[in-house]
């Protein structure tokens, strides 16, 4: 007990620090694949055939392939098959390939939801909408938006929450998120070595993270419940 | 001259033809009812009026003025189509009402975003807000909803949400008021109120057509009846003619199951 | 179409080149022979070359030309660990940076996945795999390996109190054993009929025992000495007999020319002292190997 409040003060800022990656990854992801979805899932409904089958290949080769397959495909492919390791080795090469990573897996799960969600707004909803003489656009961001909001957040909530934990994959190409870094104690780092306890540690950061994120979306769950 | 003349329209959908050769005309201030079962391709048409549809041949005039012509196949383009479908408002049989805008909200909507397309709107934003507002106000109050402006539509009855898309629909003042079977999703105690406003609109002689299954009252409200059957207009005339002194056998047999039932 | 087509059948070839580094690599060897010609045209060749043509490239041009040795290791004390300042320090570590400054090149030590070390290398998104790697047959038909500079041995692990028990093999047969899979410990439990589990790291094979899941455990002597016995995170652990005995060596791209420089160093640096200096800062200068 002794040791471990001895070495507690170093692995709280190892593990900060690991977390911020963690964080930074989660932020990112969600910054580009919630726009990006959208557009996928635009390019799905497409009446132009050939974009829609496009886009439902490559969302059923992303979502058909484990994450970790597609980090070392997209880390390792550019140096391994065309001879040019585009990534570089450093920490920040890392980081994008595995940002690009998530935000393709994450965008492909998202338009899936949003498809779902925007199918499901009825149709009368358009018809009254024209039949008013608003135009497309306006159909969409006046009338339908909302009420696609409110149906995808449970599963968006679901698929967020996922997020946060699905990060740590990232350390199949050596990106030093949290559990990297509770890891390194038990083989030794910083004086430390055979600590087994950092890294379920890292339980606790993931733990108040995802109940941050589920009352934020319990909030937002309780703001559209206005209407139905 | 006629508020609406059609002429000639057809509409298939895949291989059935739902519309065969329908022409009509509407005189300003009547009301026109359209009866007949189910499938005969009245709700086809309402949908055509408003371009929800668009009818393989046939002539649509407003006022004289072409909307839509078959034969001049120029493509119209979105805001083209925009603008001639307010033409026409259209209440539908369950509503659509939009969930997250109170009642006078979903009255003021259509409005304010046309209000937007005006050259002189950022300058008068704040009075044009007033004008529609004030004008959706006066318009709930008269289907007698002054106390439900605030509420949204899950907090409404069925009657309650009708009334507030007709005023919905009037606040854009259309020149012709399409109803497609506004009652039929409505409590049988709740189907009075809603027509009785429907009344009040006829009594100030607001053009309007009505489909229905409501046939004491299209009797009652209608200037002018139309049957249809099986996509074809099968009689036509004064709603005495043509509910009490049918010619056509199918006719008879139509109005016989809703005289017994 | 057509172009999906193509893509896929890209996807399907980088999924079976990881599923297997090694035969990526051999593809290389047969470009050994043409190094020479290609040194001399180092200058015409740019980097550009996005097409095979990377493969006949000299290894040394390509690392000069780019400024940086890329390292690749883990946090692995006393070879290669991080100090207060979170700066690389360790024997490796030290003498890599010694070696990139004699190629006139900085030094960028990035850590990696052990387990995909190969891949890294071949991927070029590291130069050279340093980091108190031990020799093993695997290690060296996948890379162009230096010369040996440190001797270590595979020691079992057991907890303290039973450490008399288990003086000699004979007495291991009734131990359920961890070791890191593809390991030389994996190797040594296999020679000797063992019953053992392989897991991702040797520091996890610690963690077996102190979890109760496994008996014994097998790894590096250099890192026993580092993470077993008093005032370490696994006190009540213990090494008792070493198994083999075996060396550590440095892994380059296959047919690299960085492997013939490094030998060259090794040999310049022990002759003159420094790297016998280095070893003694790190207290593993009995190891040292005779260059």
């Amino acid at each position: 007990m002794e040791l471990i409040l001895e070495q507690l003060p170093i692995v709280i800022h190892a593990l900060n620090i690991g977390f911020l990656q963690t964080l930074k990854l989660f932020f990112v992801t969600l910054i580009g694949a919630i726009p990006l979805g959208l557009v996928i899932a635009f390019g799905s409904m497409s009446r132009f055939k050939p974009l829609s089958y496009l886009t439902k290949i490559i969302v059923w080769i992303v979502r058909g392939t484990p994450l970790m397959i597609q980090l070392l495909i997209i880390y390792y492919f550019p140096g391994l098959v065309l001879g040019n390791p585009i990534w570089g080795g450093g920490e920040t090469g890392r980081f994008l390939a595995a940002s690009v990573s998530f935000i393709l897996n994450y965008a492909c799960y998202f338009s899936e939801i949003y498809r779902g969600g925007i199918q499901g707004v009825p149709v009368g909803q358009t018809e009254a909408g024209l039949v008013l003489g608003m135009t497309k656009t306006q159909i969409f961001f006046k009338v339908k938006l909302l009420q696609m909001i409110k149906r995808i957040v449970p599963p968006m909530s679901n698929e967020i929450i996922t997020l946060v934990k699905d990060t740590s994959l990232a350390r199949i190409i050596a990106l030093q998120e949290i559990i990297w870094a509770g890891q390194a104690f038990m083989k030794g780092s910083q004086g430390i070595s055979g600590a087994i306890w950092p890294l379920f540690f890292t339980a606790v950061y993931y733990l108040i993270c995802n109940g941050i994120l589920t009352l934020l979306f319990g909030r937002l769950e309780k703001k559209l419940d206005y209407f139905r | 001259m006629s508020i609406l003349e059609v002429e000639h329209i057809q509409k298939s959908f895949e291989h059935t033809e739902v519309l065969k050769d329908i022409s009509f005309s509407l005189e300003k201030g009547q009301v026109l009812s359209i009866i007949g079962s189910s499938g005969s391709g009245k709700t086809t048409l309402l949908r055509c009026l408003n371009f929800l549809e668009r009818p393989d041949s046939g002539i649509i005039r407003v006022n004289g003025e072409s909307l839509f012509d078959s034969s001049a196949s120029s493509r119209k383009n979105e805001a083209e189509i925009r603008k001639k479908r307010l033409h026409f408002g259209l209440v539908f049989q369950s509503f659509n009402l939009f969930p997250q805008y109170t009642a006078l909200q979903n009255v003021m909507l259509a409005r304010e975003l046309l209000a937007k397309e005006q050259p002189d709107y950022k300058s008068r934003k704040k009075e044009i807000h007033q004008e529609i507002e004030a004008q959706a106000e006066i318009l709930l109050k008269q289907m007698g909803l002054a106390d439900r402006m605030q509420n949204y539509p899950h907090q409404l009855s069925g009657g309650q949400c009708q009334r507030v898309a007709i005023a919905r629909a009037l606040a854009l003042q259309p020149d012709i008021l399409c109803f497609d079977e506004p009652t039929s999703a409505l409590d049988p105690e709740l189907t009075g109120e809603v027509l009785k406003v429907i009344k009040e609109l006829a009594d100030t002689k607001t053009t309007m057509i009505i489909v229905t299954h409501e046939m004491a009252f299209a009797r009652d409200v209608a200037d002018h009846v139309i049957f249809m059957d099986d996509g074809c207009i099968l009689e036509q005339g004064n709603p005495i003619d043509v509910m009490e002194h049918p010619k056509e056998e199918r006719t008879k047999q139509f109005l016989a199951r809703f005289t017994q039932g | 179409m057509k172009k999906m087509f193509t893509t896929t059948a890209a996807l399907m070839m980088a999924l079976s080149l990881i599923g297997c580094g090694n035969s990526a690599s051999s593809e290389d060897t047969t470009a050994t022979a043409s190094t020479e010609e290609t040194v001399v045209e180092e200058t015409a060749t740019e980097e550009t070359s996005t097409e095979e043509a990377s493969s006949e490239e000299s290894d040394l041009a390509y690392v000069q030309e780019k400024g940086t040795l890329v390292v690749g290791l883990t946090d692995f004390a006393p070879m290669d660990y991080k100090d207060e300042d979170g700066e690389w320090v360790g024997f490796d570590a030290d003498m890599a940076k010694a070696f990139a400054e004699s190629l006139g090149v900085s030094v960028e030590f990035v850590e990696i996945d052990w387990d995909n070390k190969i891949m890294e290398l071949d991927g070029k998104t590291i130069d050279c795999v340093w980091n108190g790697m031990t020799l093993t047959d695997e290690v060296k038909s996948a890379m162009d390996c230096s010369n040996a500079y440190c001797n270590n041995a595979q020691v079992v692990i057991v907890p303290a109190d039973v450490a008399d028990n288990y003086q000699d093999t004979e007495s291991l047969a009734e131990l359920t054993f961890a070791v890191e899979a593809g390991s030389a410990g994996e190797a040594e439990a296999t020679a000797l009929g063992l019953n053992f589990t392989p897991v991702k790291a040797q520091s996890d094979a610690l963690m077996e025992i102190a979890a109760g899941t496994s008996d014994a455990a097998i790894i590096d002597s250099l890192m026993a000495a580092a993470m077993v016995g008093e005032g370490t995170g696994y006190a009540d652990l213990t090494y008792t007999i070493g198994l083999n005995s075996e060396e550590y060596g440095v892994g380059f791209r296959k047919g690299s020319d960085l492997t013939a420089k490094l030998n060259e160093f090794f040999a310049a640096s022990y002759a003159d002292g420094t790297m016998m200096e280095c070893a003694k800062t790190y207290g593993v200068q009995a190891a040292v190997v005779e260059q």
